[in-house]
Order: structure tokens, then C-alpha cells, then sequence
């Protein structure tokens, strides 16, 4: 070992409470390196998604401290908008600005926050809808998209800035079942193109196949972590195996 | 879009018929008991007279345009404060917050009636406004406060999400605002903002308490000259939907225009 390993994003006991609410966190701590995929798993209110709205400053944390890329997300305003420039998020319900044009909704930032030139962004976001399979829906309004096609939109919009980390929130929960397929496709090709992601989901056949690390929360702790095979074939704690039994019986295309 | 024959809602028309028939009965029948003696021949001097050739408004006419003047300044002078009202009330200032909340309850809950008096008889005069600027400044803090509450809830009303999303692509606070959340906002609040403005213009008739000759003004003292009540406050009526009216249909226009698909 010569080059020091360092981590792309470093994340040391984070917690945060809302009142009256449950979504905590209570002291989490991991370190990503650059290229890897982490998939974060637990119920729902186990704080998983609350912890990826901590890492591009969606949410502030009570305590703890986050750093991308050596630059700490603290009260800094310039760290901060570098941050979020820097992790992108695809969202649950996509959240794809309807007024725009599929095009537009990838050009904007580039436009607005990279002050790229309309042919340089159109460019790029054409190259990007490419990439995810959907070149032809450009001049598009994501409402004229099936629910697959618009969660592959806001993914190449999450990309147009070419981030350093992608953040995923359950992007295939408000799916119809035959349209997460060509999602999760997507999400694949982007782990082994050396993407660095963090990604809240149910599915543990992508967190199989692509996951380099798997965590699993339960009420704002993390429960166990480790490789996909210790964690779906050799849980340790009692708790982890029964979600995972749960998830298996309620879906059981996702154990394959 | 071409309407056949049979697209024509025949029923709905025939009652619209009916509705106004009756309509007409119960004022002929009013006036017929009263005794009252219809003098519609008068009523166009009173909206033009014809003088060596050349046309002249008459007294509702003028009172028309002053109407439409003062509504046109104060409607912009309301949009801006209430946009500005609206910036501060969203904003992360405490004392701006508090400042514009102060304002919005002080206006809503005083009437316009006093609202404009006090800034006529003590305000007006201690900065040195005239009784037009009296007048507008009276219309634009009034109607400027429930602008920016339209204009709040417009705001309001868009889904979190689009806020996130733009927040994780960098955006900053004015282009997320710009190109994420205003146009959105602007097709919902078209229909009460078109509500606000019909006030305004209807409203616009309590600056004749400051004796500003507006058309509600020019018609009272037409009313008492000429003995023509009926006439005149029913053609001033007319006037007002003149204005009210195309104004609607106007925005209905915008409405389709900047339709979101959602």
C-alpha cells in the first residue's frame, strides 16, 4: 500500500432528532471511498434517509461531522453550495421540475451553477439522456414519461454536473413493478462505471450484485454492516434477520 | 377551436334567456309601481356630447378613465410591494418577518375606508403627498397586502421536493426562485390574483371620499343633478363590468397559456 486510501466522503457521528418525530439519527459514522457503492437498509422511520438528506446539506446535523472530498460541510455558505454542487440526490418521487422540458431540467444547473453555454449543456444532456436510454424524450415534459423513464431523467439531471457522489432515496419505491427493472439497470451501469453512491433501497438484488458495503439501521442506529454476503446470508443480529426475512416474503423477486 | 350547432348548450342558453327576463320584469315591475318615468335618452350625453364636431367624454366617460388610471398605478405600485412583502416574509430575517407581518395584519384588519382618510388627512400631508399619490399609496398598501398573501401561498403550494431538487443541484436561492418556483407558482395564482385585481378596480371607487372625480364620484353627482337614478347607476354598473369583464377573459387566456402538465 502506497497511496494513502482516502475517503471520498467521511462521515463521523452524525446524529439529528426531530421533535416529536422519529426519522433520528443517533451516531453514524462511516468512510466511502472513492468508486464505492454503500446501499443503507433498514424499516421505514430507521433514519436511513435521513442520513443521506445530512450528506448534501438537506438536512444539518445536531452533531457530527461530514467531509466530501476533504471539504467539511460546516457553516461555511461557499463549502456548502460546493457540496451540493458536488453530491448529487435522486429523489423518491423524482421531482422533476414539470414546467420544464425534459432537456431543460438537465441544462438548468449546468446552465445556471456550471455557466455552461446552451450548446455545451444541450450537448452534455444529450449525451447524458443517451446514456440512459432515453435520448429521444428530450424535447418531453417529464408528465408525457411513464415513471421509469422520468426517475432515468432526474438520474442523468443528478449527473449533468458531473458530481463526485450520487445520492439515492429510495429511487425505486413509488415504481409500478415492471418499470424498476430498467431503473436499477441504469443505477448498475453507473456502480461499475466507478461512480461513488449511496443508496437507501429495499432491493437486495442490486445491493448483491453492485454494493460494496451494506448498512443496515434500525431506530436511527446502524444494526450490523458488511459485505452483501454477510449481511443477507450471515446476519448476525436478530434484528437484521428478521427484516430480512420480512423483505424476502413480502418480495420475493428482490432475493434473487 | 370551430363549434358545431349541436355543440351549442341550447338548454343553458335558454335559461340564461329566462334568468334575464325575469330579471327585467322584477325592475319594470319595480319602477312601475313607483311611478318611475325612463329617461334612457338621456343617458349617452352622459357618456359623450357632440361639440362643433368634435367628441367630447361626458361625466361617467371621464370618471371611466380617471378609474382606470388610478386602478392601473396603484395595481402596479400593489404588485411590487406585495412581491417585496412576500421576499421578506419568506426570508431568514427575523425583524423583516416581523415587519412585514405587522404590516399585512394592520392593513387586513383596518378598513380601506379608514385606511385611506388616515393617509389623506394625516400621513398625505406630513410627507407631502398630493390628494392623487394620497389616493394610490391608500389602494397600494391595501391591495399590496393581500397580493403577497396570493402571492405567498402560490409559493407555498409547490411541493417541497422542487425546492430539494434544485437545492441539490446547486442552484442558488434567486435561481431557484426564478427558474424553478415562480413559474409554477404563477399558474396557480392567476385566478385569485384576477380576483385581487377586479378588487382593486372596485375599490378604487372609495377614493371619491377624498373627492377624486372617479366614475363612482362623476355618477353620485350625476344621480343628484339630473334625477336619473336608475339610469345612471345602472350604466355606471355597465361601465364598471366593461372594465371587469375583458380583464377575466383576459386572464383565462394566460391561464391556458402557462398550463402545467403535472
Amino acid at each position: 500500500m502506497n497511496a494513502p486510501v482516502t475517503d471520498i466522503l467521511r462521515i463521523q457521528g452524525i446524529s439529528k432528532t426531530f421533535p416529536g418525530e422519529i426519522h433520528a439519527v443517533k451516531e453514524f459514522s462511516a468512510g466511502i471511498q472513492k468508486g464505492q457503492v454503500v446501499v443503507i437498509m433498514g424499516p421505514s422511520g430507521s433514519g436511513k434517509s435521513t442520513v443521506l438528506r445530512c450528506l448534501n446539506g438537506l438536512e444539518t446535523p445536531d452533531t457530527g461531522t461530514i467531509v466530501v472530498d476533504g471539504v467539511p460541510l460546516d457553516g461555511q455558505k461557499k463549502n456548502r453550495l460546493w457540496i451540493r454542487t458536488e453530491v448529487g440526490m435522486v429523489f423518491q418521487s423524482f421531482n422533476l421540475f414539470p414546467h420544464l422540458s425534459v432537456l431543460d431540467n438537465l441544462n438548468l444547473a449546468q446552465r445556471r451553477v456550471r455557466h455552461a453555454s446552451l450548446s455545451r449543456a444541450t450537448d452534455n444532456s444529450l449525451k447524458l439522456l443517451a446514456q440512459v436510454g432515453i435520448q429521444e424524450k428530450a424535447p418531453f415534459f417529464p408528465a408525457q414519461l411513464s415513471g421509469g423513464q422520468q426517475q432515468r431523467v432526474a438520474i442523468a439531471r443528478a449527473l449533468a454536473l458531473n458530481p463526485k457522489v450520487l445520492l439515492f432515496d429510495e429511487p425505486t419505491s413509488a415504481l409500478d413493478p415492471e418499470m424498476i427493472g430498467e431503473v436499477l439497470d441504469v443505477m448498475k451501469d453507473l456502480a461499475r462505471s466507478g461512480m461513488t453512491m449511496v443508496v437507501v433501497t429495499h432491493e437486495m438484488g442490486f445491493a448483491r450484485e453492485v454494493a460494496d458495503w451494506v448498512v443496515f439501521m434500525d431506530q436511527g442506529r446502524v444494526i450490523e454492516s458488511g459485505t452483501p454476503d454477510e449481511i443477507f446470508d450471515r446476519p448476525q443480529e436478530e434484528r437484521t434477520q428478521r427484516f430480512l426475512s420480512q423483505i424476502i416474503w413480502k418480495n420475493p423477486r428482490s432475493s434473487t | 377551436m370551430p363549434r358545431s350547432v349541436a355543440s351549442i348548450p341550447w338548454k343553458e342558453l335558454l335559461f340564461f334567456i329566462a334568468v334575464l327576463v325575469t330579471l327585467g320584469w322584477v325592475v319594470a315591475l319595480a319602477s312601475g309601481s313607483l311611478g318611475y318615468n325612463w329617461q334612457w335618452y338621456r343617458v349617452p350625453s352622459f357618456l359623450f356630447t357632440v361639440d362643433d364636431g368634435r367628441i367630447l367624454p361626458g361625466p361617467l366617460v371621464d370618471g371611466l378613465i380617471f378609474t382606470l388610471q388610478i386602478s392601473t398605478v396603484s395595481f402596479v405600485a400593489a404588485f411590487v410591494l406585495g412581491a417585496l412583502t412576500t421576499a421578506v416574509t419568506m426570508s431568514d430575517s427575523f425583524v423583516g418577518r416581523i415587519l412585514s407581518r405587522g404590516y399585512l395584519e394592520a392593513i387586513r384588519n383596518t378598513p380601506l375606508l379608514v385606511q385611506i382618510y388616515l393617509i389623506y388627512f394625516v400621513i398625505g400631508p406630513f410627507i407631502g403627498l398630493g390628494r392623487f399619490e394620497s389616493a394610490v399609496l391608500s389602494l397600494a398598501l391595501f391591495e399590496g397586502a393581500y397580493l403577497s398573501e396570493i402571492f405567498r401561498a402560490g409559493l407555498l403550494s409547490i411541493h417541497r421536493g422542487q425546492r430539494e431538487a434544485a437545492h441539490s443541484l446547486g442552484l442558488s436561492r434567486f435561481d431557484t426562485y426564478r427558474f424553478v418556483l415562480v413559474p409554477q407558482a404563477v399558474r396557480r395564482i392567476l385566478p385569485p390574483l384576477t380576483g385581487e385585481t377586479i378588487s382593486l378596480i372596485k375599490n378604487s371607487s372609495l377614493v371619491s371620499l377624498v373627492s377624486l372625480a372617479d366614475l363612482s364620484m362623476n355618477a353620485r353627482i350625476l344621480a343628484s343633478d339630473t334625477f336619473l337614478t336608475f339610469e345612471v347607476w345602472f350604466t355606471t354598473a355597465g361601465l364598471y363590468l366593461l372594465m371587469t369583464v375583458p380583464l377575466s377573459l383576459a386572464v383565462y387566456t394566460l391561464e391556458k397559456r402557462f398550463k402545467v402538465l403535472s
